[in-house]
């Protein structure tokens, strides 16, 4: 693997910035010009590399739906299929009551955000087989507030996975009996495994975009900082 | 009856002695529900009508925090998911990159691998026997537990530099070779832990205490146990015969000659044999991983920054508490692009409300202790 190669498409660094007393003090050495990159920067689709990989599971599913199923690229020789939102109710019980597939075992579910592709979110189901022993990964891409048809009616198992989905990355799964939060507090706003949601959570965003265009760390007294916070809440 | 209902009607105590539901708020700091747990059950008198979790107390964002660290710097995080039970979780991890990038793991490393986890695994049975058994009323277990257990601490202390959260793996393989006279020690204790685990067995698998305690409490069936996703010994101990160390191999696991302990009826007690008996498995394996010791490396060929392909990869190991599941997503940098945690806790917790219904409410705390949750993997 190379790694220590320089990425291609990566941006040059930007110029350090000085204070305007250092800058006169001493004249900055000119700067050698950066180096353009290669690859027009901009995002860059999200896409898997690899081979598609098949087993028994999804030979019975090409065969039973055929153009609908797509083989993914997998870097490790996994079995992932890609199939279109309509259909999922349909193929997810499929797979479970097939006798070639027989995946009664729901392993894991969960989303991932992909802001630069053209469908933002991609729910993944992880499914094993008990009896075959073989696994598959099934996933199906969505629009941003678009919902997915629920997974628990197929294995009772998704309910909480579904319910953490929702909360982490605001994934609506229709038809859930209760779609409500699991893991964060009740009145958390956002989802914070959202790509633009900030690590260290609003009041981060808060402090880095106010009005002065600086950190503003908060004062030790309650109420002032209270203000603060209310004042840029309802302020801009 | 006329006079009855004529009595109900100018009886002042009607109000109060009628028969009604009552909810009753089990946790979140009740010192049974083994962390931040908080059960709202409803009652019937003491009949448990149905129940509802309540989690997410301890989450702390682990898989959003993973994602503004590389490759490597977010490995000593998931040892803070199951805290009992570290050095499986960070090999959880480190596989599922290792997968990722298509490493090799040299043999060697893959041996000395198994032996910790199951050092690690019989570790975290022994806290789920002590405190088990407190959360039922035999309290001396869990001093016997907890001597044990602080053999296998010095053992990680000794080879790990760590007791608790050792950091154990890199990626590619493992930090360090076994310390001058590490295996003897280590052979010592799996001569003495069989005849340890007989004291255990003879205070509790006969004591009719337990045994009233536990047998035909908490009742899941195989196929709702399936249903659930369940895993781990709550699992077998439904007579499901999943372990992921027999089904996926991993590291070498498929070398090894050792049985999966099945339970029958799926109650309280066939859970707790399950796990005793995999501890008395666990030494096995250690033994033969000690005696086949192959000789060779001990990383495989990873660069000082890892930059996997972009792609996803599901590894899942067997962990104390079941399957434990990474699935990774990377876009070509040398940051994680998306890690999630399938936790086996998270997922054995949901089987909850089907195992206490219809029992009694003293049986949610044996049912809870069955179950062997860790809330820092529950919540992550």
């Amino acid at each position: 693997m190379s790694d220590e190669k320089e990425q291609p498409g990566s941006p040059a660094a930007p110029p350090a910035e000085q204070s305007p007393a250092e800058a006169q003090a001493k004249p900055a050495p000119p700067k050698p010009p950066a180096p353009k990159p290669a690859v027009p920067a901009g995002p860059k689709k999200w896409e898997s590399t690899g081979e598609v990989a098949e087993n028994g599971a999804t030979a019975a599913l090409k065969a039973k739906f055929g153009e609908a199923v797509a083989g993914v690229k997998s870097p490790c020789k996994e079995a992932v299929v890609m199939v279109p939102k309509a259909k999922l109710a349909e193929i997810l019980s499929f797979l479970r009551d097939d006798a070639a597939c027989s995946m009664d075992y729901l392993s894991d579910l969960t989303g991932a955000h992909f802001p630069v592709n053209d469908k933002k979110f991609e729910v993944a189901y992880h499914l094993y087989s008990l009896a075959h022993k073989h696994s598959l990964r099934v996933k199906v891409q969505l629009d941003d507030g678009e919902s997915c048809p629920t997974a628990t009616a197929v294995w009772p198992g998704a309910d909480w996975m579904e319910r953490e989905a929702h909360d982490l990355l605001g994934i609506v799964f229709e038809g859930h009996p209760d779609l409500k939060v699991i893991l964060l507090p009740e009145e958390f706003e956002g989802h914070p495994l959202r790509k633009e949601f900030p690590l260290g959570g609003k009041q981060e965003e808060m402090i880095r975009s106010n009005k002065y265009g600086k950190p503003v760390y908060l004062p030790e007294d309650i109420e002032e900082a209270r203000k603060i916070i209310e004042e840029h809440r309802h302020g801009s | 009856m006329a006079v009855n209902e004529q009595a109900e009607k100018v009886s002042p105590l009607r109000e109060i002695m009628e028969t009604r539901e009552i909810e009753l708020n089990l946790g979140p700091q009740h010192p049974a529900t083994h962390g931040v747990y908080r059960a709202l059950v409803r009652l019937d008198g003491e009949r448990v009508l149905g129940m509802e979790s309540v989690i997410g107390y301890l989450h702390r964002g682990i898989e959003k925090w993973a994602e503004y660290r590389t490759w490597q710097q977010a490995t000593p995080i998931f040892d803070r998911l199951d805290y009992v039970g570290a050095v499986l979780n960070c090999h959880g991890y480190v596989g599922a990159v290792e997968k990722l990038l298509n490493v090799e793991v040299p043999k060697r490393a893959q041996y000395i691998r198994v032996i910790l986890d199951e050092l690690q695994r019989i570790a975290s049975h022994l806290v789920w026997l002590g405190t088990h058994g407190l959360d039922i009323g035999a309290q001396s277990v869990l001093f016997y537990a907890i001597r044990e257990r602080e053999a296998i601490m010095d053992l990680f202390e000794a080879m790990l530099g760590q007791r608790l959260l050792p950091n154990a793996y890199p990626i590619g393989g493992v930090r360090f070779d076994f310390p001058k006279g590490w295996v003897e020690v280590c052979r010592q204790f799996l001569e003495i832990f069989p005849k340890r685990i007989d004291e255990y067995e003879g205070l509790l698998t006969g004591n009719r205490i337990w045994r009233q305690r536990t047998i035909g409490v908490g009742v899941i069936s195989a196929k709702d146990a399936i249903a659930l996703s369940l895993s781990g010994p709550t699992l077998r101990g439904s007579g499901v015969n999943f372990d992921v160390r027999k089904a996926i191999p991993y590291s070498s696991y498929e070398d090894f000659d050792f049985e999966i302990p099945l339970g029958q009826n799926g109650d309280v007690f066939d859970r707790y044999l399950c796990r005793v008996r995999e501890m008395r498995q666990s030494v096995r394996i250690i033994k033969q991983a000690l005696d086949g010791m192959p000789e060779g490396e001990l990383r495989g060929k990873v660069g000082k920054i890892i930059r996997p392909p972009a792609g996803e990869a599901y590894y899942t190991i067997e962990a104390a508490k079941g399957q434990l599941g990474f699935y990774i997503v990377s876009d070509g940098s040398d940051k994680p692009f998306r890690v999630h945690v399938k936790s086996p806790s998270f997922v054995n917790l949901q089987g909850i409300e089907t195992m206490c219904k219809g029992n009694l409410i003293a049986d949610v705390v044996a049912v809870i202790g069955s179950l062997d949750i860790v809330l820092g993997e529950v919540d992550r």
